[in-house]
């Protein structure tokens, strides 16, 4: 598939031309027209200077390509199997092969004779002119992102729903390829969504009160969980939440769930508690919870909390959950690993969550979408839910038992701690069976079961084992079970009894029918004992309506959003569907919000908003539009529109605009979006690396890997650095846990930074990013191929292309090879592969030196195995191979290291630049740049060889951009 | 637009779910004619098989092929031998596009795809159910078998969860119903907003080609509206969820999730691709990346971690059709009224060949021959045109397939 680069089935493109050089011996059939004194340089010299020579003319060209190129392919001799001369008689050809090549100099080959510069520049213009077949007219269709992000400007809400929609990238690499066409499913996500983000800026059943939860219980409070956690002062002490099979478990806290989906401020009261000098850090996770391998799994990371010091601090960050989500904590810190009572790790004294968060009341939607309608808004509720509660006591229910112990009463049941418990009396005489727990349902709640949790800490005597549900209606009368089954001692989380249906009774009876004895006495003991019941809260609310019946009015809020969303301006027929679909519903129901939201859903549903960016009968108005799209993933701001409608979105006005929107926030989803796709780093989490290689990998690193890149990459474009930056540089962004992982010392607290490296550090630049390095590998082994191939198609832009017809694909025998490197030199014993892979492989060489996590590596490891189930161990299971040798050639270039090879990508920074343009016209476009377009693109870098710089670049990419629309 | 047939549904469907309620080993049943429907299944197992594993050593013995001579229905199964996709021959990862719609040279910059046949089976096959059909993958990529008339991709599913409550979970009838409504409403909206945007001038095909998605979205509106007033069928949600074989567990639900569907007679038609290019996997036995893996050059370690895959993938496949043949169905079972079709895009994927495609065909009814060896090459569109034929689609063509292949007996 085209995302993919496979082993072996791309060739470079440069087949023949690589043919071309070797083995060719220096006689010149023709008067060179250029000495070769040093051939090297100038042939460097003339790739930049193509501005500005006059044309020659049309009927020249021909005789001139014959002469630089016939020597090797001409009819006779067709080096490489590219007979030049044959397809000019023809008449027809792709000329982008050529093209490339003469353009960024690999052709002709050094030691030929070479084209002067009014010379290649005319070969150039006479190939880019000479047009492939007119594709299919297409047409740019707006991807996932952009939608949710235009929505939630339009709106002025914040929600994440991309997810919802289908991956919309086929399998090409950038979401606005034009070739992406909408299916139903597409467009019905389109509908879905846009009414989840509707109702969530204008909620039908109105705003939630806000309320605040302040809690300390975790819900699998077992003593045998005290490596994890265990209380400590007011709240719990977390260390290294790693488990047996190298998860990182995460803890989940009790008594707080979201009422309805929004935004949530949850407050860690926390510290670190240890005396190392690195931070200690909380991974807070969201999710349903979820409990498996004897352990509750994490779920979605929402936020890192960095403890850096031992003072208690309140920490909060912003989530956006659901119902039926609950917050969990992973802590996490290489010194606190697996010890039986861990004295360091985190402490948090509590979890204090408030929301539904509304920044202000009424919300921001109103404003922008109701303008200065009279809008009435009823005060905000706000409340407080304060100390812990079991579903039992909520539903006012409370509890009755056969018997107690003093100091272990029935409350112990229903105070959230698994740690403290119910017992039978034992003192001073044991109590006789039956022994029993009686809970009563007053309001006649949906009861669907119990949930149960021993009691642990002790010796377990009294845990049930066997039990049976009475249903009563007076708390006299029982009759039959309704059920009878078993429960596992030795399970330390709360496990569900299910009715076989709902009940309604006032009372239902817990009968323990068996129980651990360990002394032969008749005992019984629960550690936890509630309701599982669908809590019905009766969600307080707060309406907010617009006071006008008036249709006028309604066509005044839809022709506002309606022209801010087609960043145009509407006729009143153009507004005229939109405004009925609306004036139906209020004439229906006389319910303004309700009708204003079917014409906003209809709006961005439109054939206008979801296909046509930039198609406008105004041309400033399509730029505005592009612009917004290409930089903000979203819909222009009032500053630009204002602009497009002053027609003043040209020459410095416009560059002006680029960079002020480069400055903006929203330009990091650019960086995003660009990196996502230019690098792949949205197939990151794809894959997970084996831990018995790479035990320190871990959810933190996988988390701030992409970030480095992406803040690398934004601080690049807005400072404006050169653009050689892409290669190396001496610094990069890192915080404790990328520094750890990089071997960089001095770098404490998860806070991101710009880090300076001396000059050993092999870091700075993208290739030697981690990210890089890991999306380029399974997660087991590196392959130098697949690294190389990577480098070659995103990095230096050597094209690749599928083998021709002909060529068979052959599977190098690996059979006899003992390394990696001898495998991958087979590639030198059979031409087909060593045209291509010469020209791919030593770019993965150089990078042997980085394992599949991008750790620094002098030596290969050899996985070894386990016996039994693997156990995860902080050493992992492998011992140390043959060192790495990460020496290659390029050409005649040879390099020893990354930093030999960084070496040499530098001196063709300009091949980078050119190539990084192309990618961002792409990513602009949905196409890629047709060869007249590689031209401007190529000139504009040719203008300060060697020095091009990123803001400047993605400046000009886009400025030039807006102007060609032609694929 | 479409032809289904809802009449008929009105005469027995309405009342079938509610029969099923029980999932007693009994599926769906004509009331009336006592003839359970037609179903159909596609599974793409994207990198292949190793032939030596799985082809019969020996011609027309099952229990010579070391992969397929343990499966519980090998009486009602037939393994084909020597079906390719023309214009494919220097194909990669792109073959999987063409699977199952047998497009030459998909890995060309241009290519188009054209409609799968799943999709003609949906047609005429789907409106008779909830879903006219289901399109299931492992992961979130945008496309699996299925393709559109107009070769556009069909999103599949691929999360067991969703998959579950679309096909099972409670719904809100009154908001849906609103929803419905409501939706109809911004689709009419939408159609006088193209009337007009095509009077002043607009882009003509890109126009079209909305009006063209939007009326399928209509009529899917439709469709659903009429099933609202169908309860779903009642199903305990039983699906896997043990994270330590993670791919494994993935597979087993799809094809259960499969199995509930086609038993409840949610939907008719199903494809599946089983497609995972990233990172290692992790299945009982070995660990690794499946893609690398694939590209085993003969090495026999690397061999046998592959077969470890392989030998999941065709365990989940036994134990799914082991389970639509236990539960009865009219006359037969389940799997009896069933057409399960496996197969793939590689025939080697070691070598990236698309020749000699590992193509098995079980239940349906058919009079199975254990293997089917054919002589030369014969395009795999044959057997799909058979395969239309048996459902009583008369088409002439389909892909490169021009000849019905003839060999599906009873």
């Amino acid at each position: 598939m085209g995302e993919f680069l496979d082993r072996k089935c791309y060739r470079v493109d440069s087949l023949w031309a690589e043919c071309w050089v070797e083995g060719l011996d220096l006689e010149f059939r023709k008067a060179p027209r250029v000495m070769s004194v040093c051939l090297k340089t100038l042939a460097f010299a003339l790739g930049f200077s193509l501005l500005g020579s006059p044309a020659l003319a049309e009927d020249e060209i021909p005789e001139l390509v014959a002469h630089y190129c016939f020597d090797c392919h001409d009819d006779a001799t067709k080096k490489g199997g590219f007979n030049l001369e044959k397809l000019l008689e023809k008449g027809e050809f792709d000329g982008s092969l050529m093209f490339e090549n003469l353009l960024t100099g690999k052709m002709p080959p050094a030691k030929k004779d070479q084209p002067d510069t009014k010379e290649k520049r005319a070969i150039l213009d006479w190939l880019a002119k000479r047009k492939a077949d007119n594709a299919p007219k297409s047409f740019r269709r707006i991807s996932r992102h952009e939608f949710v992000h235009s929505v939630n400007d339009l709106l002025g809400t914040n929600l994440d729903l991309a997810a919802r929609i289908p991956e919309d990238r086929g399998t090409n690499d950038f979401d606005s390829n034009r070739k992406i066409q909408l299916s139903r499913e597409m467009l019905g996500s389109y509908f879905s969504v846009a009414d989840e983000i509707l109702d969530h800026a204008f909620p039908s059943k109105g705003f939630a009160a806000e309320k605040t939860w302040v809690t300390n219980k975790i819900k699998d409070s077992h003593h045998s969980y005290n490596i994890y956690h265990h209380p400590h002062e007011e709240g719990s002490l977390f260390s290294w939440t790693r488990a047996n099979n190298g998860n990182s478990y995460s803890f989940f806290y009790d008594n707080f769930d979201p009422p309805v989906a929004g935004w949530y401020e949850l407050t860690f009261d926390a510290m670190k508690v240890a005396e190392f000098e690195e931070d200690v850090s909380l991974q807070v996770y969201a999710g349903k919870y979820y409990y498996a391998d004897d352990r509750p799994q994490p779920q979605h990371l929402i936020g890192v909390i960095s403890l850096g010091n031992k003072e208690l601090k309140s920490h909060p960050i912003r989530a956006f959950l659901k119902p039926g989500e609950n917050v969990s904590v992973h802590c996490y810190s290489r010194h606190t690993f697996r010890k039986k009572a861990p004295k360091e790790g985190a402490y948090i004294k509590q979890l204090t969550a408030r929301g539904p968060v509304v920044e202000q009341w009424p919300p921001a939607s109103y404003k922008m979408v109701f303008g200065d309608l009279l809008v009435e808004a009823a005060p905000r509720e706000s409340l407080e839910a304060q100390g812990f509660q079991t579903n039992l006591q909520k539903i006012g229910g409370t509890v009755t038992v056969s018997s107690f112990q003093m100091g272990m009463e029935k409350e112990n049941m229903q105070d959230g701690s698994n740690r403290t418990f119910w017992h039978t009396r034992f003192q001073p005489t044991v109590a006789k069976p039956p022994h029993y727990v009686i809970l009563e349902n007053p309001q006649g709640a949906e009861i669907e079961g119990l949930s149960y949790a021993t009691w642990s800490g002790g010796n377990g005597n009294g845990q049930v084992k066997g039990f049976a549900i009475h249903l009563s209606e007076d708390g006299k009368s029982w009759g039959d079970p309704i059920m009878k089954d078993g429960l596992e001692v030795r399970l330390a989380n709360e496990q569900p009894i299910l009715f076989p249906k709902k009940t309604t009774s006032r009372f239902i009876k817990f009968l323990v029918t068996d129980a651990v004895s360990l002394d032969g006495k008749s005992l019984a003991s629960i550690g936890k004992l509630d309701v599982l019941t669908p809590l019905s809260d009766q969600l307080q609310t707060s309406t907010i309506t617009v006071a006008s019946p008036s249709p006028e009015d309604l066509r005044r809020v839809i022709r506002r959003f309606v022209e801010r969303a087609f960043s145009s301006e509407l006729s009143e027929d153009e507004l005229a569907p939109y405004f009925r679909v609306g004036l139906r519903q209020l004439e229906e129901d006389g319910d303004f919000v309700e009708a204003a939201k079917i014409g906003l859903k209809a709006i961005l549903c439109s054939p206008r908003f979801l296909m046509a960016p930039g198609e406008h009968a105004n041309p400033s108005y399509a730029k505005a539009g592009d612009l917004a799209r290409i930089l903000w993933l979203s819909v222009p701001d009032d500053e630009l529109l204002d602009l497009a409608a002053a027609d003043n979105l040209t020459g410095d006005a416009l560059r002006a605009q680029i960079h002020r929107m480069l400055g903006d926030e929203r330009s990091h989803r650019m960086v995003r979006s660009f990196s996502d796709q230019w690098l792949n780093l949205r197939s990151l989490n794809k894959v997970t690396p084996s831990l018995k290689l790479y035990p320190e990998y871990d959810d933190l690193l996988n988390h701030y890997l992409p970030i480095e890149t992406r803040t690398y990459l934004h601080h690049l474009i807005q400072e404006n650095l050169p653009a050689g930056n892409l290669i190396d540089s001496d610094f990069s962004f890192l915080n404790q846990r990328l520094a750890r992982h990089y071997g960089i010392e001095g770098v404490i607290g998860q806070e991101m930074r710009k880090v300076s490296f001396p000059p050993e550090v092999p870091r700075g630049g993208l290739l030697t990013m981690a990210s890089v390095l890991k999306v380029t590998t399974d997660g087991f082994d590196t392959s130098p191929i697949l690294r190389g191939a990577w480098i070659s198609k995103n990095i230096v832009g050597t094209p690749l292309s599928p083998p021709p017809e002909s060529v068979k694909a052959i599977e190098p025998d690996h059979g006899e090879a003992t390394t990696l490197k001898e495998q991958i030199d087979q590639h030198k014993n059979n031409k087909t592969c060593y045209a291509c892979h010469k020209s791919i492989d030593p770019y993965g060489f150089a990078l042997e030196s980085f394992d599949a996590t991008g750790q620094w590596r002098g030596k290969y490891k050899v996985k070894q195995a386990h016996g039994g189930t693997f156990i995860y161990r902080q050493k992992g299971y492998y011992k140390w191979g043959g060192p790495v040798d990460a020496s290659g050639e390029m050409g005649e270039d040879k390099f020893e290291n990354i930093f030999g090879l960084k070496k040499l990508l530098l001196a063709g920074e300009h091949k980078v630049a050119y190539n990084f343009a192309k990618k961002y016209f792409e990513y602009a476009k949905g196409y890629k740049p047709n060869l007249e377009q590689r031209l401007h693109l190529w000139d504009f870098i040719a203008r300060s060889p060697g020095n091009t710089q990123m803001k400047d670049l993605v400046t000009e990419t886009i400025a030039y951009s807006l102007t060609t629309d032609e694929e | 637009m479409n032809h289904y047939s809802r009449r008929e549904f009105l005469k027995f469907g309405a009342a079938l779910p509610l029969a099923l309620q029980s999932l007693d080993l009994r599926a769906a049943t004509d009331p009336a004619t006592k003839v359970p429907p037609k179903r159909i299944i596609f599974i793409c197992n994207s990198l292949g098989f190793y032939k030596p594993s799985f082809f019969p050593t020996k011609r027309g013995d099952l229990s010579t092929s070391p992969y397929l001579k343990g499966m519980a229905t090998r009486e009602k199964m037939t393994v084909f031998q020597n079906l390719f996709h023309p214009g494919m021959e220097t194909s990669n990862h792109d073959s999987e596009k063409s699977f199952l719609t047998g497009a030459s040279s998909p890995e060309a910059t241009n290519f188009v795809n054209t409609i799968s046949l799943d999709q003609i089976l949906a047609r005429e096959m789907g409106g008779d159910t909830r879903f006219p059909f289901l399109s299931f993958s492992i992961y979130d990529r945008g496309w699996g078998c299925s393709w559109n008339n107009r070769g556009v991709a069909i999103p599949p599913i691929y999360d067991e969860r969703q998959i579950f409550d679309r096909l099972f979970g409670e719904e809100d009838l009154t908001a849906k119903r609103r929803q419905i409504e409501n939706d109809q409403h911004v689709v009419q909206c939408l159609y006088r907003d193209m009337a007009q945007l095509k009077q002043q001038g607009g882009d003509a095909a890109k126009i079209d080609s909305y009006r063209t998605v939007i009326a399928e979205l209509e009529e899917q509106l439709k469709h659903e509206e009429f099933w609202l007033k169908t309860k779903k069928p009642e199903v305990p949600n039983t699906l896997n969820t043990d994270q330590e074989f993670a791919f494994s567990t993935k597979i087993g639900n799809l094809f259960k999730l499969s199995k509930l569907a086609f038993q409840t007679d949610s939907t008719r038609v199903i494809t599946l691709s089983l497609d995972w290019i990233y990172g290692a996997i992790k299945v009982p036995g070995a660990t690794g990346g499946w893609h690398t893996l694939s590209h085993h050059g003969g090495k026999a370690d690397t061999l046998a971690k592959l077969s470890r895959i392989e030998v999941d993938i065709v365990k989940h496949l036994d134990q799914f059709l082991s389970e639509l043949d236990e539960i009865e169905e009219g006359d037969g079972t389940l799997l009896d009224h069933t057409t399960v079709v496996i197969g793939s895009n590689f025939g080697d994927s070691s070598n990236h060949t698309c020749n000699n495609l590992p193509t098995i065909v079980a239940g349906g009814g058919y009079r199975h021959q254990a293997h089917e060896v054919l002589e030369k090459p014969t395009p795999l569109c044959n057997l799909y045109l058979e395969l239309l034929h048996r459902h009583d689609i008369d088409a002439v063509k389909f892909g490169s397939g021009e000849k019905d292949l003839g060999l599906l007996k009873g």
